[in-house]
């Protein structure tokens, strides 16, 4: 399964600034408004996407690194969560003034690829409940259909950390939002959490849902749309 | 020395007698059993005759070490501890100059009869020094190994330990030259039970100041040539009868006349016969031992004198104290405090948390510490080929090779996560353990990859409150040559002091964690802390 709607043998029409590619703070320059963060990219990160996107690199390398910008990406989500001041008591005796994460937050995964993000949420919450979507599309006319969907019951109260990490046109995270959207999901709940995104596919989102937060580590006009079959070892 | 010699006062333990002013080696041979007197009166002329070199045999050995399996085990250990003790105090400035070469320490040699004092002299002047990281050397580690022949003989009290052939001078003087070049040295345990080395060595990193110290300092001229300093400390041989009659008799209740017999057929003529002589090599001599606070001041400020000449920064005590209200130092770099990271901290701080979530969220929190840590370092830049035809100009990390080393026991907590975010890590260990006695970190036990030097290290510590477990384990990276930018240490928790301390020190090596607290409490605790890491996460 394609991780996103448009195949791959469509040129690359969308690329007008082949120079661009190679430089980041072009496309650092994109503004999608508030509801759209990237992941700070230090050094470390540039080169988890380089990995990623290196076609040489073996699949046990390519599992390890995206886990790890899985889990940067998942850990800066959970920021977006809600919150509430508390002041515990340290074995010191002391106090420190922190914060405890409200409960009644779920992730859901689109299948396929976005199950590769599940373990890292799972890493970081530990019985947090997680949901699927399966989603496929028609190769030819580019149409996303919902196939399954199995969402827990009260998703409508919770916050819901949406995972997808390779968006190219964003078809098919639109159709997974539309769809939790019938299970009286309100978007300004959604949290989505990608890896790779193209700017129309941000555009897209950032127009067809304002109140959604969008995460994301890169923005980039080619995807690496290889990413689902290389990591489950399907290619 | 602040007790009164007469006064018969008995003494709760070894460990205050070793602080006493007597001579260790001394000690260790009267305390353990009761000695056997085996020779008559007649032999007790203290006409000066050279006493018979241990190899030679035949007489009398006044000192006696205890049969294997009389001596209690934790008081054996506690003098020999004593014996190797170094000593420590945070805060240890550079000590390579700009080209990276080692200075010289300054050697004090510190000779003197047995209960003359010498220890106390030792423990005043490391004290008023006030210098980091003064290693005590005491000629007792330096016995020599017994042939079962001669290990017989010392059984059956015939062997004379009084004597200069009794020790390992060859090694004595590599080990005291290699000190004094900075460089690291494994100082033997000598068993006193069975007269031979143990397998394990104590490790002596090279220190700004050696103190060395026996009762035959002085009697190896290369040995002497080695000492920048020569003290002789000068009881009055009634003083330390004195203090051995009232040691043997009101503490361990030994026969006044077998102390005697003793006293002048063995101690009194090796004293007159070697060490009264070496006198002459002194540079100072010390009336009236540990007491005399005139002379121990003189001896401190020539030695400061000294070690300014040298180059030595003993600016650490102002530094120290000077450390409140500081900037933090550029090196310092502490992971962005997002509500996550302040939430993991809520749930490790607290004291409420059991241990299965503590466990959780530490590991949380050092995932985004080491990969916050390895973002620091060099990286070049890359084109990639991708699957989708294009070239990709990226990141690559521009180091070879990664090493992990972590400060046992809590460091050890970390190494997984390092693992997780570090393809193909080697790990290396340090053990530092607190010494009760003196409140000092010491180390106990290095394992670090061979090419060490050509690692960027990753020094691993849950937290770091004065610094000093974490300079120790630096100024352990250093002694085998890796460049202090390559080092990063790493902890989730840091006090500022423990901040100041270590960048003072090694101002290149860069300190990362999580946050930073304000105070350390006088047990060293970090407040407000999260408690004994190493306790919550193991469970004891």
């Amino acid at each position: 399964m394609e991780p996103d709607v448009i195949p791959l043998s469509k040129p690359h029409e969308d690329i007008s600034m082949p120079d661009s590619l190679t430089d980041n703070k072009c496309l650092d320059t994109y503004n999608f408004g508030s509801n759209f963060i990237r992941l700070p990219v230090s050094d470390g990160v540039r080169e988890l996407h380089t990995v990623i996107r290196d076609k040489t690199t073996i699949r046990k390398d390519f599992i390890f690194y995206a886990d790890r910008l899985i889990r940067l990406v998942v850990e800066e989500g959970l920021n977006r969560l809600p919150y509430r001041e508390c002041t515990v008591t340290t074995p010191t005796g002391h106090t420190y003034d922190g914060l405890r994460y409200e409960k009644g937050n779920c992730g859901v995964s689109i299948v396929r690829s976005g199950e590769a993000m599940e373990q890292g949420l799972r890493d970081c919450c530990r019985s947090i409940r997680i949901g699927k979507i399966l989603i496929k599309s028609n190769e030819d006319t580019h149409d996303a259909r919902v196939v399954y969907a199995n969402l827990p019951k009260d998703i409508h109260q919770r916050k819901v950390l949406l995972m997808y990490p390779i968006m190219r046109t964003g078809n098919t995270v639109i159709k997974a939002v539309k769809t939790l959207q019938q299970h009286s999901v309100n978007e300004s709940n959604i949290i989505l959490l990608n890896l790779f995104c193209t700017p129309q596919a941000a555009q897209q989102l950032v127009s067809e849902f304002p109140g959604m937060t969008i995460l994301t580590s890169e923005v980039h006009p080619v995807a690496p749309n290889h990413f689902g079959e290389k990591y489950f070892g399907t290619d | 020395m602040t007790e009164n010699v007469f006064k018969f006062q008995p003494r709760t333990n070894s460990a205050s007698d070793s602080g006493s002013g007597e001579d260790a080696d001394v000690q260790e041979a009267d305390f353990m059993t009761p000695l056997v007197v085996q020779t008559d009166f007649g032999c007790t002329s203290p006409q000066p005759k050279t006493p018979k070199s241990p190899s030679k045999g035949g007489t009398l050995k006044k000192r006696h070490r205890a049969p294997p399996g009389s001596a209690k085990p934790e008081e054996t250990r506690v003098l020999h501890t004593h014996g190797r003790r170094t000593l420590y105090t945070a805060g240890r400035p550079p000590w390579y100059n700009q080209e990276g070469q080692l200075k010289n320490a300054f050697v004090i040699g510190l000779c003197g009869g047995s209960a003359s004092g010498k220890t106390t002299v030792a423990r005043k002047i490391t004290e008023a020094l006030d210098v980091p990281w003064v290693s005590l050397v005491s000629m007792d580690s330096f016995y020599k190994v017994l042939s079962p022949e001669q290990h017989d003989k010392a059984i059956m009290n015939e062997y004379n330990f009084d004597h200069p052939d009794a020790f390992d001078f060859d090694l004595v003087i590599s080990t005291i030259r290699r000190l004094k070049e900075g460089k690291s040295v494994n100082v033997p345990i000598y068993n006193f039970a069975t007269h031979a080395r143990e397998k394990t060595m104590k490790t002596v990193y090279g220190a700004n100041v050696v103190i060395f110290e026996g009762i035959m300092a002085f009697t190896n001229a290369e040995l002497v040539s080695l000492m920048d300093m020569k003290v002789f400390v000068d009881t009055d041989s009634d003083v330390r009868l004195a203090r051995r009659l009232r040691r043997d008799i009101a503490e361990r209740g030994r026969e006044l006349q077998g102390v005697l017999k003793q006293y002048m057929k063995f101690v009194k003529p090796s004293f007159e016969h070697y060490i009264e002589p070496s006198m002459r090599c002194a540079d100072i001599i010390v009336p009236r031992g540990g007491e005399n606070d005139v002379a121990i001041n003189l001896i401190v400020l020539h030695v400061h004198n000294q070690l300014q000449a040298r180059g030595f920064k003993l600016r650490s005590k102002q530094a120290q104290s000077s450390h409140n209200g500081q900037p933090m130092p550029g090196t310092l770099r502490v992971v962005e405090k997002t509500s996550q990271v302040c939430g993991i901290h809520s749930f490790i701080r607290d004291k409420a948390t059991s241990r299965d979530e503590f466990i959780f969220y530490s590991k949380r929190l050092m995932r985004l510490l080491f990969e916050f840590a390895l973002s620091m370092l060099p990286f070049k830049n890359v084109t990639v080929d991708t699957p989708q035809g294009i070239p990709y100009t990226g990141k690559h990390l521009a180091v070879d090779k990664i090493a992990g080393v972590s400060i046992l026991r809590a460091g050890e907590t970390m190494e997984q996560a390092l693992c997780e975010v570090c393809k193909d890590v080697s790990v290396g260990k340090i053990l530092i353990q607190t010494n009760l006695q003196t409140g000092e970190p010491e180390l106990h036990y290095t394992r670090l990859p061979k090419d060490i030097k050509d690692h960027y290290i990753f020094l691993l510590d849950a937290t770091v409150a004065t610094g000093a477990a974490a300079m120790m384990a630096i100024r352990v990276l250093l002694d085998h040559d890796v460049p202090e930018e390559k080092i990063f240490l790493c902890s989730l928790l840091m006090a500022e002091s423990g901040v100041h301390t270590v960048a003072y020190a090694f101002p290149k090596v860069n300190i990362v964690t999580t946050a930073v607290d304000k105070e350390v409490d006088a047990d060293f605790h970090i407040l407000p802390g999260l408690g004994n890491f190493g306790d919550r996460y193991f469970g004891t």
